[in-house]
């Protein structure tokens, strides 16, 4: 793949029966953050020439820290790098890069306003000299492209692309700088069918000619059709590597979900609900269909119904749909197809006003972006939904006053530890903000809860604050809808669980039924609800 | 409309229009590079006292005068534009607020007038100016003659100039790595360029050319010193780059057109045309107005080229 | 190793004690400037209180120059405030006094408060719909503020000197031989000038008392309104604005025309409290419009402090002018205008930020995909 070593015609045998020459390969990786968190635990893999070798694992796993490693960005506290078997100490991605080292991230950083000729050259070109010698440049990425199968006209701007066809410019820099080893990470997030093969059958190119790719992903069917070998990651840790030919999805699941001690999964304890008469629909989205920030369907076709008094857990590996289906139904995203009910009235798409006034609470992700003004007080955030209705204002004006003396109570009732309802909210820690939002949020009896990853960077106690308001939202008659990538959350609050996989819902469960592997399944895109269910025919 | 009444307006266009070209190619690298440089008007005028009094004060040839008096407009502009290069780029302050700050320091009530009364300049008259080269003994030529042959250096030079720049923003791969920056810096830095450096190589430049701009006021246009001399020329400059698109090539015709419009306006109502020369005068104002709204869908601002990170401050995430 | 990281939590004592010490320090780079070029720091600044405050008529004059820079302040305050940047007050003030002007013509023999009140209205509707236009374009059409207001300053600035200058309006005076050569603007007439409060020597522009009780009103509007309510948290984040359900583009076109307002009020202010004619050239000198983005950057974009510090800056510029001679150094005061920005914008610096020296434990990044969040037009 290195473009001065490689004979072209160099045949595509398994790496297998030539002998193994390791490309690169992580021996014993531990790296720690601050706060105790442990990424990589002794994270050993090895990746061959000429072979696609996946890192199967779910949020959290540690791939991309692995990857961060192996890309010098970031510096392993234990454990060695080793490149074509020799140890190696990288100190920076330029140092990896030299080692012919790549990564293709998922966000990826391209000038729009140049054209792909340009963007593959920046920083960095094979000629010497002032000149850009446009041309000639073009000549030979136009050469490179066709070698291994991508479809790229090196002249357009990169505004003009699709973002499969700017993927292949990024692959395309890496390949032009002499990459022998191309980290992927989580590729085909924003691919339609199409540019998946595309980039498969590149992929296949690529190490054909000696080259190693190394492929990060959650989906199941991918790992399954594209790589020779897979490592299984769960929660930092590195748990074998087997060979593609030798394994199935279900087994894949299993390595990556993990929880071999209780296939069954604990339910909450609901009220005896099932004798009262069925409880209304409070949320029903129906055949939704949405786009996200790039053009691609984000949400597709989703039909769910969320009832008075109950949790629905929406469950997935992240970057699935799950951010943009929580705008959806708050109303800030626009959705293209089908429509949503709040109680029974629909709303037109994209009106998040509207949305808040069917007694919406919406407890978002981004919470100091989004869920606050980090430089207003307590008080003033705690109005923000609802400064244009009820006291404390008349006609135009607020009464800080009163909004004051109704955030002291708020406080207290909802545990937010601050000097006083004048504290500006970016002084307060994690789990403070989010007990603002909490408290603005379900202080208005809504009937509808949307909380999308509610618990993400809280500690413990703030984690089971969190989980203690939903779960007493549900019991006053909210529906919750909980959107987490923390699946044990999932199974711990949630009456019925749904699974979203590239913007479908590909099974809904009831939570006393449900096992982990089958959650497994569905999140790594291996099967429906029905397909997994267990007892169900291997 | 009679040849030598356009020969008249050409000429008078070219020598209003250089100092804008000169100060225009430095503010537009500066933009370039996304940054925002609103004291063009107090550069120049800090190049057009330095080059006035390093004229009447150096002894010696006069040739070798007037390159040192350049030199030193250039290098007292570039000195001004490091202040708010610093507060731009280091500080990250509002980059509007820095270079206004700069103007007022430097302009018609600031130190240019300071430094003009220190060194008693005021109401001297000028020793050396540029004149007119007779290009390849072609100034004879009709109509082309005294346009483009009978010019003095600097114009010579800011042909050049465009012509370099040019090159130097299309052609070249610091040029290349110059438009990225502007752009996206964050996808710069990903690719190991230097936003920073390139932000203040590019804002000092910016001052230097405004510098030089200046200092065509007082050694050719006119051989005097008085406050405020420039008149708004570093402010047209600005509007001038916004104009051409950020384009060397429509910069050089931009300028030489709001030369032509303001004379024009005169001629037209010489020959019974009722409009009045604000008018035209105003007409590339209202232009730029006009396109910049029309370019309102991304697609079409892409075409334009306003450089996208013009006037943010870049600051690298750390990881 | 050291590093300079955002400070979150900077105390109150230190946000206000920083200005005040990036004016004492920039007051000692002046006088540096001041010895190395043979003037006496200290007399020139005794000499500078006095033509400011002190002197006979001294405080009149500072507050000729105080009023519009309290109205240009005032409009630029509140639009950076919430990140819309408007720059074209310069225009939005030649609208209002154009308009102003014209009704104190045409509208004459109307009763004095009548005429006041319409002179008023029509400087403040002239500024507000001039900024309008950039307004609008960049809430519907995404069109960037900084580039149209700019522009716009431009073509107002023609359009005042074609009203005066190049052609005969309404504006123009024509009665006497020497107006018709020239050209000059029509004199109002004694029923429109606006009154000043007297109190011995010095005379308080009606137009300032106006302002003050427009930053007042502003204040309020900030603390004590749903609109102001709505402002702020458009300034400090977009998202959480479009996530509360507030309509971002009435409230910048609303910001926008505010903000016109207030400079075209500055501009019916230079007719009615002085000058009482159209005077293009002298408009055009003063800079009123840019002057007043630098009093806010000064003011931190407070109302009341801008109250403040346009009367400083009037104060230096008064000085400027009536100390002007051979023995007092020309231009000093935009050196020493440049060197208070210079400090206090640098100064900023170090209130933002604070030095770590040592290791900064490394944050392990949030996990998740941020390809970013909706994305709101801030």
């Amino acid at each position: 793949m290195n473009i001065r070593d490689v004979d072209p015609g160099a045949a595509s045998a398994p790496a297998a029966t030539a002998g193994p020459s390791p490309a690169v390969a992580a021996v014993g990786v531990t790296k720690r953050f601050a706060g105790g968190v442990v990424a990589n635990d002794r994270v050993s893999f090895e990746a061959r020439r000429g072979e696609v070798h996946a890192l199967l694992g779910e949020n959290g796993a540690g791939k991309t820290t692995l990857c961060n490693i192996l890309t010098g960005l970031y510096r392993p506290d234990e454990g060695e790098i080793q490149i074509g078997g020799k140890p190696v100490r990288l100190h920076s991605p330029r140092e990896a890069q030299v080692a012919g080292i790549f990564m293709v991230h998922q966000h990826l950083s391209l000038v729009e306003s140049l054209t792909v000729a340009e963007n593959v050259v920046l920083g960095w070109s094979r000629h010497r000299g002032f000149g850009f010698a446009a041309r000639q440049v073009e000549a030979e990425i136009a050469e490179i492209a066709s070698r291994f199968h991508m479809d790229v006209d090196p002249r357009a701007k990169i505004w003009q692309l699709s973002l499969g066809e700017r993927q292949r410019v990024d692959i395309l820099k890496a390949l032009y700088r002499g990459a022998s080893i191309l980290i992927l990470d989580e590729p085909t997030t924003v691919l339609t069918p199409a540019e998946t093969e595309q980039l498969f059958s590149s992929v296949r190119e690529l190490v054909a000619g000696g080259g190693t790719v190394v492929f990060i992903s959650h989906k199941l069917p991918e790992v399954l059709a594209i790589a020779q070998r897979v490592t299984i990651l769960r929660k930092g840790h590195s748990i074998t590597t087997v060979d593609v030919a030798a394994t199935d999805a279900r087994q894949l699941a299993r390595l990556m979900v993990g929880h071999e001690m209780s296939f069954e999964v604990t339910p909450r304890a609901t009220e005896a609900a099932s004798e009262a008469a069925a409880p209304p629909a409070v949320l029903e989205l129906d055949h939704v269909t949405a786009h996200g920030n790039f053009g691609t369907e984000a949400v597709k076709d989703v039909v769910l119904t969320v009832h008075a008094g109950e949790i629905v857990g929406i469950a997935g590996v992240a970057g699935n749909g799950q951010r943009e289906l929580a705008e959806v139904v708050a109303g800030l995203r626009p959705f293209s197809h089908g429509s949503i009910r709040y109680a029974g009235e629909r709303v037109a798409p994209g009106d998040p006003r509207a949305v808040i006034d069917r007694r919406v609470a919406y407890i978002p992700e981004d919470r100091m972006g989004t869920g606050v003004s980090p430089d207003l007080s307590v008080s003033e955030n705690l109005l923000l939904k609802s400064y244009r209705r009820g006291a404390p204002h008349t006609g135009p004006i607020l009464l800080m006053r009163q909004a004051n003396a109704q955030a002291v109570q708020l406080m207290e009732r909802f545990d937010i530890r601050a000097p006083g309802p004048q504290t500006l909210v970016r002084q307060l820690s994690g789990g403070n903000v989010q007990k603002v939002v909490l408290a603005r949020e379900l202080s208005s009896q809504p009937g509808v809860v949307v909380a999308a990853s509610p618990t993400r960077g809280l500690d413990v106690g703030a984690t089971e604050y969190v989980h203690r308001v939903l779960v007493d939202a549900a019991a006053r008659g909210a529906g919750v809808l909980l959107i987490s990538e923390d699946l044990d959350e999932i199974i711990e609050l949630a009456d019925r669980i749904a699974v979203l996989y590239e913007g479908r819902v590909v099974g809904v469960v009831e939570a006393s039924h449900a096992t982990y592997e089958q959650l497994g399944l569905m999140m790594a895109g291996a099967g429906t609800a029905a397909g997994t269910a267990a007892g169900a025919a291997t | 409309m009679n040849s030598s009444i356009a020969v008249a307006i050409a000429v008078s266009a070219i020598a209003y229009g250089t100092p804008l070209v000169l100060a225009g190619l430095g503010e537009l690298l500066t933009e370039r590079s996304g940054v925002l440089n609103l004291g063009v008007e107090g550069m120049m005028l800090m190049g057009a006292v330095t080059a006035f009094y390093t004229s009447q004060t150096l002894h010696g040839p006069g040739s070798a005068v007037l390159v040192v008096a350049v030199v030193a407009a250039g290098l007292a502009g570039a000195v001004m534009s490091l202040i708010h290069a610093f507060l731009a780029i280091t500080v990250r302050v509002n980059q509007i607020v820095s270079g206004l700050a700069l103007t007022i320091f430097a302009g018609v009530i600031g130190l240019s007038s300071y430094v003009g009364q220190i060194w008693n300049i005021g109401g001297q008259h000028g020793l050396h100016q540029l004149s007119k080269i007779d290009l390849l003994g072609l100034s004879g030529l009709p109509v082309v003659g005294p346009i483009v042959f009978n010019q003095d250096a600097f114009v010579y030079f800011s042909w050049i100039l465009v012509v370099v720049v040019s090159y130097y923003l299309f052609r070249t791969r610091i040029g290349l790595y110059l438009r990225a920056v502007g752009e996206s810096p964050r996808s710069a830095d990903a690719m190991g360029i230097n936003v920073t450096t390139y932000r203040y190589v590019h804002t000092i430049i910016g001052g230097a050319l405004a510098g030089f701009g200046g200092a065509y006021f007082t050694l050719a246009i006119a051989p005097i010193w008085t406050d405020g001399l420039t008149a708004g020329a570093g402010w047209i400059a600005i509007a001038l780059v916004i104009f051409a698109f950020w384009r060397p090539d429509l910069l050089l015709v931009g300028a030489y057109l709001f030369g032509a419009l303001s004379s024009l306006g005169f001629t037209l109502q010489a020959n019974g045309v009722q409009l009045p020369s604000e008018f035209f005068s105003a007409l590339p104002y209202v232009m730029t107005v006009v396109v910049l709204a029309g370019a309102s869908t991304t697609l079409a601002r892409r075409r334009i080229g306003t450089p996208a990170a013009l006037g943010v401050p870049y600051v690298r995430e750390e990881g | 190793m050291i590093a300079i990281e955002r400070s979150l939590d900077t105390p109150r004592w230190q946000r206000i004690a920083l200005p005040v010490v990036s004016l004492v320090i920039a007051a000692i780079i002046a006088g540096i400037v001041l010895v190395l070029s043979g003037h006496n720091p200290i007399s020139t600044y005794q000499q500078i209180y006095a033509a400011s405050f002190t002197s006979p008529g001294a405080l009149t004059s500072t507050f000729v120059y105080a009023t519009p820079l309290l109205f240009t302040g005032l409009a630029v305050a509140i639009a950076f405030r919430m990140r819309v940047w408007n720059i074209g007050g310069e225009g939005q003030l030649y609208a209002g006094a154009v308009a102003a002007s014209g009704v104190g013509l045409a509208l004459g023999s109307w009763p004095q408060p009548l005429l006041i009140v319409m002179m008023m209205l029509g400087g403040v509707a002239a500024g507000a719909l001039w900024a309008l236009i950039p307004g609008l374009l960049r809430a519907y059409l995404r069109t960037n503020e900084i580039l149209t207001s700019l522009m716009l300053n431009y073509v107002a600035g023609f359009g005042m000197y074609f009203l005066i200058y190049d052609s005969d309006s309404f504006w123009r005076d024509l009665t006497t031989a020497t107006a018709r050569v020239f050209p000059t603007g029509k004199t109002l007439l004694p029923a429109a000038t606006w009154p000043g409060f007297v109190f011995g020597s010095f005379t308080l522009p009606f137009g300032f008392v106006a302002g003050v009780v427009l930053a007042l009103f502003l204040l309020a509007l900030f603390r004590l309104t749903r609109f102001g309510f709505e402002m702020r948290v458009m300034g400090d984040s977009p998202s959480a604005a479009n996530y509360a359900g507030m309509r971002t583009r009435r409230t910048i076109v609303a910001v926008m025309a505010l903000s016109g307002a207030l400079a075209g009020f500055g501009g019916a202010s230079q007719i009615g409290d002085f000058g009482h004619v159209l005077d293009p050239r002298g408009l055009e000198q003063a800079q009123y419009g840019y002057t007043g983005i630098v009093v806010a950057a000064l003011a931190l974009y407070n109302p009341l402090a801008v109250v403040i510090v346009a009367i400083l800056i009037g104060a230096l510029t008064n000085a400027g002018f009536a100390l002007e001679g051979p023995s007092f150094p020309a231009g000093l005061v935009g050196t020493m205008e440049g060197i208070i920005l210079f400090s206090v914008l640098g100064g900023e610096f170090l209130g933002r930020y604070r030095i770590r020296i040592g290791r900064t434990p490394q944050r392990a990044p949030i996990v998740g995909d941020d390809s970013g969040s909706l994305t709101v037009d801030s």
